[in-house]
C-alpha cells in the first residue's frame, strides 16, 4: 500500500504519520506576537523606529513576526525591518472600548514595502489627521506608536 | 455554495413554511432556552409542523456555551435527531439557516429547522468582546472602531460627512417603529443622532446597533412537504456563505469583497439580479455599514450610495426597500440570532404577514449578514440568502 505523502515545511521528517510528533507540536499561537503585546517588537536605529517584522519566501511581509506564511502557510522567513515613515489609511478615536482605557486613537498605517499595520496614534497638540496623510513611528522604553509626519 | 437553484432539473428546493421571533431587548432574566423556546414554537406552529416532524436542527449563537440548541429544542419533544450547534459569530445565525437547507435539499430530511439565539445583555454593556488573542485586539480594537475607519474613509473618497451616517440611523429608526419586534421604536432625528455621545469618532451611539438579547426560527421543509402543508412559503434561491480571505497588506475599506463575491455568487445562482429584489435586510450594525453594503450588493454603481439613500431610493417607495424592520441599528443586533431573525423578517414580508410594515408586492428578499472582526480579513463570514414568494395553491 502506497504510504501517504505527508505534508512537509523543509526540515521536517518524513515517514508514517503515525510515528512522527517533529513538527507537530503546537506553535504558542498563529496569530503574531504570542508574547501578548505586538507593540513591543520593534528597535531604534540612528534616532528613528522600525517595526521588527519579516517577510516570507512568498513575498508576504508580516507585522508583528508569526511563525507560518498566511498565503502559503510555510514558514520561510528573513527579518525584516518595516518604517520609520508610512501612510495612514484610515483612522479613528476610541471613546468607548473593553480593551483598553479611553479615549485613545488607532489607524491603519500602510509601510512603502506593501504592509499594512494597526497602530496606536498619539497627536501632539495642535496636530489633526487625515486619511492618506504622512505619519512616523515613534517610540520609548516599552512600546512603539505612530505621529503625524512633521517632515514629510 | 448554493442550495435549492431555481429551475435545476432533479434538484428539489427548501422552503420556508414557518418563522418565529421574539422581541428583541435586553431580557436579562432569561435564559437561552428561555429566548429561543417561544420563537421555535411560533415558527412550528405557523408551519403546521409538530416536533416530531423535525429531523434536524441547527442552531447558530456565539456566546450560548455547549450545545445550546439542544438545551432548546430538549423542552420541545424534539431528540434523536442531528442537532448542530454554529458559531460564526454574527453569520452563526444564517450559517445554521444554510446547514438546515441542505439538510433538506440533501434529502436528509423533509422539514429541519434553523435556530439563532444569543444574550448580549450577560456582558453588561459596552463593545463586544473580541477574541483577546487576536493581535489587533490587543492593539485596541473593538468593532465601532473598525467601521468608523471605514467610515472616516468613506467621507475622505466620497466627500461626505457624519450627517450621511445620520440619514441611515434617522430611516432605520423610522422603520422599526413599525416593529414591534424592534428593541428601538421610536423616531429619531438627524440632529438626535448626530449629538448623541461618541462611540468611536465619527460614529455616535444613534448610529451603533443596541446591545440587546434575542431569538428566532424558521422552519424549512422539502417541496413535497410544503406542498402538503398548505401554508404560503419562500423558496431559498441561494444560500451563500464565504469566509474572508486574510492579507497583511493593502485592503479597500469601501469595497469589502466577500459581501461581493458572494452576492455575486447569490444572484447567479437564483438566476436573478439587484434589480429584481424587493426587499432587504443587510447586516447595518453600524450606519456606514449600510452605505458600504449599498455598492457591494450592486443596489448601485460604486460611489452613488450616498446618493441612492438621500434619494429615498432605499425606503418605501423607492427601488427596494432596506431593512424595513429597522434593520439591525434599531431592531437589536442579538449577533447570532441576527441572520435567522432577517431570514423571519424577509418571509413574512414575501408571504404578505408583514403588517404595518409590510412592502406591497414583495416577491424577491434578500437576507445579508457577515461576520467577526479579524485582524487582516475584511470579515471573517459572510452570508447571504435570496428568498423568493412560494406560492401554495392550498395556501390559507
Amino acid at each position: 500500500m502506497e504510504m501517504r505523502e505527508r505534508y512537509t515545511p523543509e526540515g521536517m521528517h518524513t515517514g508514517p504519520a503515525g510515528e512522527q510528533t517533529d513538527g507537530v507540536m503546537p506553535f504558542g499561537d498563529l496569530a503574531p506576537n504570542s508574547a501578548g503585546n505586538p507593540l513591543a517588537d520593534f528597535e531604534m536605529i540612528g534616532g528613528e523606529t522600525f517595526l521588527r517584522g519579516a517577510r516570507f519566501a512568498s513575498g508576504v511581509p508580516a507585522y508583528p513576526k508569526r511563525p507560518l506564511c498566511p498565503e502559503t502557510g510555510h514558514p520561510e522567513q528573513v527579518e525584516e525591518l518595516f518604517g520609520p515613515r508610512g501612510t495612514l489609511y484610515s483612522y479613528t478615536i476610541v471613546h468607548v472600548s473593553n480593551t483598553r482605557d479611553v479615549p485613545y486613537a488607532i489607524g491603519y498605517v500602510d509601510f512603502p514595502s506593501s504592509l499594512r499595520v494597526l497602530a496606536i496614534i498619539r497627536i501632539p497638540a495642535g496636530r489633526s489627521l487625515a486619511c492618506d496623510g504622512p505619519v512616523v513611528l515613534q517610540s520609548d522604553d516599552e512600546c512603539w506608536w505612530v505621529e503625524p509626519d512633521d517632515q514629510a | 455554495m448554493l442550495v435549492g437553484r431555481a429551475g435545476r432539473p432533479g434538484m428539489s428546493g427548501a422552503v420556508i413554511i414557518g418563522a418565529g421571533m421574539i422581541p428583541m431587548g435586553r431580557h436579562r432574566n432569561s435564559s437561552y432556552p428561555g429566548l429561543a423556546v417561544p420563537a421555535v414554537s411560533t415558527a412550528l406552529s405557523s408551519a403546521g409542523v409538530s416536533p416530531a416532524e423535525v429531523g434536524y436542527v441547527a442552531c447558530g449563537h456565539s456566546f450560548g456555551g455547549m450545545l445550546t440548541g439542544q438545551r432548546i429544542v430538549k423542552d420541545l419533544g424534539i431528540g434523536g435527531v442531528p442537532v448542530i450547534n454554529v458559531d460564526n459569530a454574527c453569520s452563526g445565525g444564517a450559517a445554521a439557516l444554510q446547514l438546515a437547507s441542505k439538510a433538506v435539499v440533501e434529502g436528509i430530511t423533509d422539514v429541519a429547522l434553523a435556530i439563532g439565539v444569543d444574550k448580549l445583555s450577560q456582558f453588561g454593556g459596552g463593545t463586544l468582546p473580541l477574541v483577546e488573542e487576536d493581535p489587533e485586539v490587543r492593539s485596541g480594537m473593538v468593532m465601532p472602531a473598525l467601521y468608523a475607519m471605514r467610515a472616516r474613509r468613506f467621507f475622505y473618497e466620497r466627500g461626505e460627512d457624519s450627517a450621511t451616517l445620520a440619514e441611515v440611523s434617522v430611516k432605520a429608526r423610522r422603520h422599526g417603529a413599525a416593529n414591534p419586534f424592534a428593541q428601538y421604536r421610536t423616531p429619531v432625528t438627524s440632529e438626535e443622532v448626530l449629538a448623541a455621545r461618541m462611540i468611536a469618532d465619527p460614529l455616535t451611539l444613534l448610529m451603533c446597533c443596541p446591545t440587546g438579547d434575542g431569538a428566532a426560527a424558521v422552519v424549512i421543509a422539502s417541496q413535497g412537504r410544503w406542498r402538503k402543508t398548505g401554508v404560503r412559503g419562500a423558496h431559498i434561491r441561494a444560500s451563500v456563505l464565504h469566509s474572508g480571505k486574510a492579507t497583511t497588506g493593502f485592503r479597500h475599506m469601501l469595497r469589502p469583497e466577500i459581501t461581493v463575491h458572494s452576492a455575486h455568487e447569490a444572484y447567479e445562482a437564483a438566476g436573478i439580479g439587484p434589480e429584481d429584489i424587493d426587499v432587504i435586510e443587510l447586516h447595518d450594525a453600524f450606519s456606514i455599514a449600510e452605505l458600504i453594503y449599498y455598492e457591494a450588493l450592486g443596489l448601485c454603481p460604486e460611489g452613488d450610495a450616498a446618493a441612492l439613500l438621500k434619494a429615498g431610493q432605499t425606503t418605501y417607495g423607492g427601488k427596494v426597500v432596506v431593512n424595513p424592520s429597522g434593520g439591525l441599528i434599531s431592531k437589536g443586533h442579538p449577533v447570532g440570532a441576527s441572520g435567522v431573525a432577517q431570514a423571519v423578517e424577509v418571509f413574512w414580508h414575501l408571504c404578505g404577514q408583514a403588517g404595518k410594515r409590510q412592502v406591497e408586492g414583495a416577491r424577491f428578499g434578500l437576507c445579508h449578514v457577515t461576520g467577526g472582526g479579524i485582524s487582516g480579513m475584511d470579515h471573517g463570514a459572510c452570508t447571504i440568502h435570496l428568498l423568493e414568494t412560494a406560492r401554495n395553491r392550498k395556501a390559507r
